[in-house]
């Protein structure tokens, strides 16, 4: 039988418009994550033993217990009643006594860092990056970036060069994320406002594969990483989901 | 001549940064990585090196379809 646990493992790190977004500690500390396993359900407990690595699986269990905790809250809901389906591509959404929840949210990991998002309406994603050196940034930045971003990244010198790659992969990733298909979309076809990669916090676009969509990104992130969230500019109110599988 | 299974393995072991993973275990074949935890940062760049290194040109789509490594070593052997 583990300690208990004296504080929650999370904490409100910035609001922003309609969401919200909470940090998640991810460092090691067996007596959390085994209180936060506790606060999972049946299936989720399966999908934590199935991870067959040690990091992954603590960013699971303490990212998933800290989202049912605050959904909770928000939903006014017990846990036992919470559920999260997934999209055709993978995206979780609520569903509270099998009824879909008036709630978006979104969840990101790297690290000892989690970042979770969350809004009354609209479609959003969120994204973190620790801020340490990537063993194939060269390979990243081609992977992600349209040509004009990757010329400016390039042309930028280390360290601050890690940083704004990560700024602008965050608000990709956040983006992609907020649209549902995930890696589906290649990030080399839109690009961040030309004003946000300047520096602005923030900015709207349109993706060229939902062109009648117009999204938010915004800059969250802080000294120990980068992030971004990203929202459906005029979302329409209800839950963040797609067809479930 | 190594496997393609082998010339993955050895991509993964060179750059996949996974808390928990040393060098050298097996690759699950039938797990793809995100549910397996892996950073999206590093599919991104094994993506990147799967094209290098057996000189191909799969585009984020196609790759992001490409369930598991299993499927991945099939398009591959096929190519």
């Amino acid at each position: 039988m583990s300690a208990p646990v004296d504080a929650p493992w999370y904490r409100p790190f910035t609001a922003t418009g309609s969401a919200t977004v909470l940090h998640v500690d991810l460092a090691p500390h067996a007596d959390r994550e085994a209180e936060a396993l506790e606060r999972l359900n049946p299936e989720e407990r399966e999908r934590w033993e199935r991870y067959p690595y040690s990091g992954p699986r603590r960013q699971f269990v303490l990212c998933r217990a800290a989202l049912r905790a605050v959904l909770c809250e928000q939903l006014g809901c017990r846990s036992d009643v919470l559920a999260f389906p997934t999209s055709e591509h993978g995206k979780p959404w609520a569903t509270v006594a099998g009824a879909p929840a008036p709630i978006s949210f979104n969840v990101s990991h790297s690290g000892r860092h989690g970042l979770i998002a969350f809004a009354p309406e609209g479609r959003l994603g969120v994204d973190v990056e620790e801020l340490v050196p990537r063993r194939n940034l060269e390979l990243l930045m081609d992977g992600v970036l349209a040509e004009d971003e990757r010329r400016e990244v390039a042309a930028t010198a280390e360290p601050e060069r890690l940083r704004r790659f990560l700024r602008l992969w965050t608000m990709k990733e956040a983006l992609l994320k907020a649209h549902g298909n995930g890696l589906l979309l290649d990030a080399t076809t839109f690009e961040v406002p030309a004003a946000v990669r300047r520096g602005e916090p923030r900015g709207k676009l349109r993706l060229p594969q939902l062109p009648e969509v117009t999204w938010e990104v915004e800059d969250i992130g802080d000294e120990q990483f980068a992030a971004a969230l990203a929202q459906e500019v005029d979302g329409e109110p209800g839950p963040d989901q797609a067809e479930p599988r | 001549m190594a496997t393609t299974e082998e010339r993955l393995r050895k991509i993964v072991d060179d750059n996949l940064e996974v808390e928990g993973r040393s060098t050298g275990a097996p690759i699950d074949l039938d797990r793809n990585f995100a549910d397996a935890g892996v950073p999206s940062p590093d599919i991104v760049a094994f993506w990147k090196l799967v094209n290098e290194e057996f000189g191909v040109d799969i585009s984020a789509e196609q790759f992001a379809e490409l369930l598991t490594p299993r499927d991945l070593i099939a398009h591959l052997d096929a190519a």
